[in-house]
């Protein structure tokens, strides 16, 4: 059990549908049990509105359940959020700063990155340029390269996996399988069914905010696309 | 986790006033500007048009409206900070008093550059530095936890109930009035006037004005029952704050 770093159960999270007083509520996440253990990959899978984003929040410890129970080690746990505080008017140095201690470093930290942070970003001269002059690919360069220096005891992945123009989503794809590949904990929720495949151990499908099966990633996988031929929903 | 908490404040503050001096032409020229059209206004209405101001009614504004400015600036700015940074709170792990915080150092530093501008104007106007300077410090940390519990208050409460900045800015005209912040307290008549120097903004507004024009030392009792009731404010708003954290990840903007 000492290895358990995060463990989920019977975890319910509600919204309020409206903002108005006697608005209704809806279960985003109903009943989810799982438990992440040390060095694990696990892959989160499910359709729409599955609730697998919700719950990945409840893993970081952004959102408390509204019923069941979360039990977690003290480890650091962060969610792989690109652009996280960025500000237009403020240069690509000090956006990198100021999103890497968002993102939990501390200053000396991402202050010692920042020259890996330049050279992955490639933007050159730029870089210390406010990021209001930049093109979209060109922010998200930046923040992709920040992003993929913080080194959090559980990364969680919520689709980003590369970003960016064809050769930059190459090599943040690479960054981000050498990272998953480094030994580190990790959570990856995706649509593509072969990234999970490939890069997961093992795998939880969720259905309607409810926990379905949780296993070694074949078996989840086989009983998912046999509910899905059943079904004949596409994923 | 608290170094780091400091270290995101201080530079997000950074990144805060930064961001602000980049967004117009004028930039940092604003910070004193748009404050210094704004006493013009009173100046004009009150101590021109109406000469109700009496004779010190000049420095008596600037100081009043300068303190104010900063104390409305730190409830408003800092009360309305979590919710403009849902977005971001959705996406992490923060605690939300992080982000009134920064408003509020940002108002504070800008506060500072306009108090040291009026500083230059009392001595040019005949109100020499006195030893009483040594108290303002203690009479700021007073106005800021002032500032800070309302602002805290207002912020915990506009994510839930963004309906409420539009009774905010009403509200903080009626206490200005009600704070001698444009006219002195002195010019009301006599029972009413002892009920409104009750409020605390009014105490701080005269124990500021008394340092600065008249060399005179605080009421040292009035500033000590403001500054615990300042205090208790700050900790109502951080509690307030803490209690609802876990409901402002779940909602919109």
């Amino acid at each position: 059990m000492s290895d358990v770093l995060i463990e989920l159960e019977n975890v319910g999270i509600a919204f309020d549908a409206q903002r108005r007083v006697g608005g209704n509520r809806f279960w985003a996440l109903e009943d989810v049990s799982v438990s992440l253990r040390r060095g694990e990959r696990l892959g989160v899978i499910g359709r729409n509105g599955a609730g697998k984003s919700t719950l990945l929040r409840v893993i970081a410890g952004i959102l408390a359940p509204d019923r069941g129970r979360v039990r977690r080690a003290p480890v650091s746990c962060q969610l792989l959020s690109l652009a996280l505080g960025f500000t237009p008017h403020l240069s690509g140095r000090d956006n990198a700063i100021l999103s890497g201690l968002m993102l939990g470093l501390r200053r000396r930290d991402v202050e010692a990155r920042l020259p890996a942070i330049r050279d992955f970003c490639e933007l050159g001269d730029f870089f210390e340029q406010p990021i209001a002059a930049y093109s979209s690919g060109m922010v998200m360069r930046l923040a992709f390269s920040v992003a993929i220096q913080i080194e959090p005891d559980v990364l969680l992945i919520d689709e980003v996996l590369a970003v960016g123009d064809a050769e930059f989503q190459e090599k943040s794809g690479t960054a981000l399988r050498e990272r998953m590949g480094e030994g580190h904990t990790v959570v990856l929720v995706s649509h593509d069914e072969h990234q999970i495949a490939a890069l997961c151990d093992r795998v939880l499908w969720i259905e309607h905010g409810k926990s379905v099966l949780e296993g070694a990633r074949d078996t989840v996988f086989e009983a998912y696309h046999r509910d899905m031929h059943l079904s004949g929903a596409p994923a | 986790m608290r170094q780091h908490l400091i270290e995101l404040v201080l530079f997000s503050t950074y990144a805060e006033l930064r961001a602000e001096r980049a967004r117009s032409y004028l930039g940092l020229i604003w910070w004193v500007l748009e404050p210094a059209m704004k006493m013009g206004v009173y100046w004009l209405v009150f101590g021109v048009i109406l000469k109700t101001g009496g004779p010190d009614y000049l420095p008596m504004l600037l100081i009043g409206l300068t303190v104010w400015q900063w104390m409305k600036s730190c409830i408003t700015h800092g009360g309305y900070a979590i919710w403009t940074n849902l977005p971001l709170i959705r996406q992490v792990s923060l605690p939300p008093l992080v982000f009134p915080l920064v408003q509020m150092f940002a108002d504070t530093i800008k506060f500072f550059y306009i108090f040291a501008l009026l500083l230059v104007i009392l001595w040019c106007c005949g109100y020499p530095p006195n030893m009483a300077y040594f108290a303002l410090p203690l009479v700021f940390v007073a106005v800021f936890l002032v500032a800070a519990g309302a602002g805290f208050v207002v912020a915990s409460i506009v994510p839930l109930l963004p309906d409420l900045r539009f009774v905010i800015e009403q509200v903080l005209t009626v206490v200005m009035f009600l704070s001698g912040v444009v006219f002195s307290l002195k010019s009301v008549a006599s029972p009413l006037r002892e009920v409104m120097e009750l409020n605390p903004i009014a105490v701080l507004m005269e124990a500021t004005r008394g340092i600065l024009m008249r060399g005179e030392w605080p009421n040292w009792v009035g500033l000590t029952k403001v500054s615990v009731i300042s205090v208790a404010i700050c900790l109502i708003g951080t509690y307030v704050v803490t209690r609802l954290a876990p409901r402002y990840p779940k909602l919109a903007t």
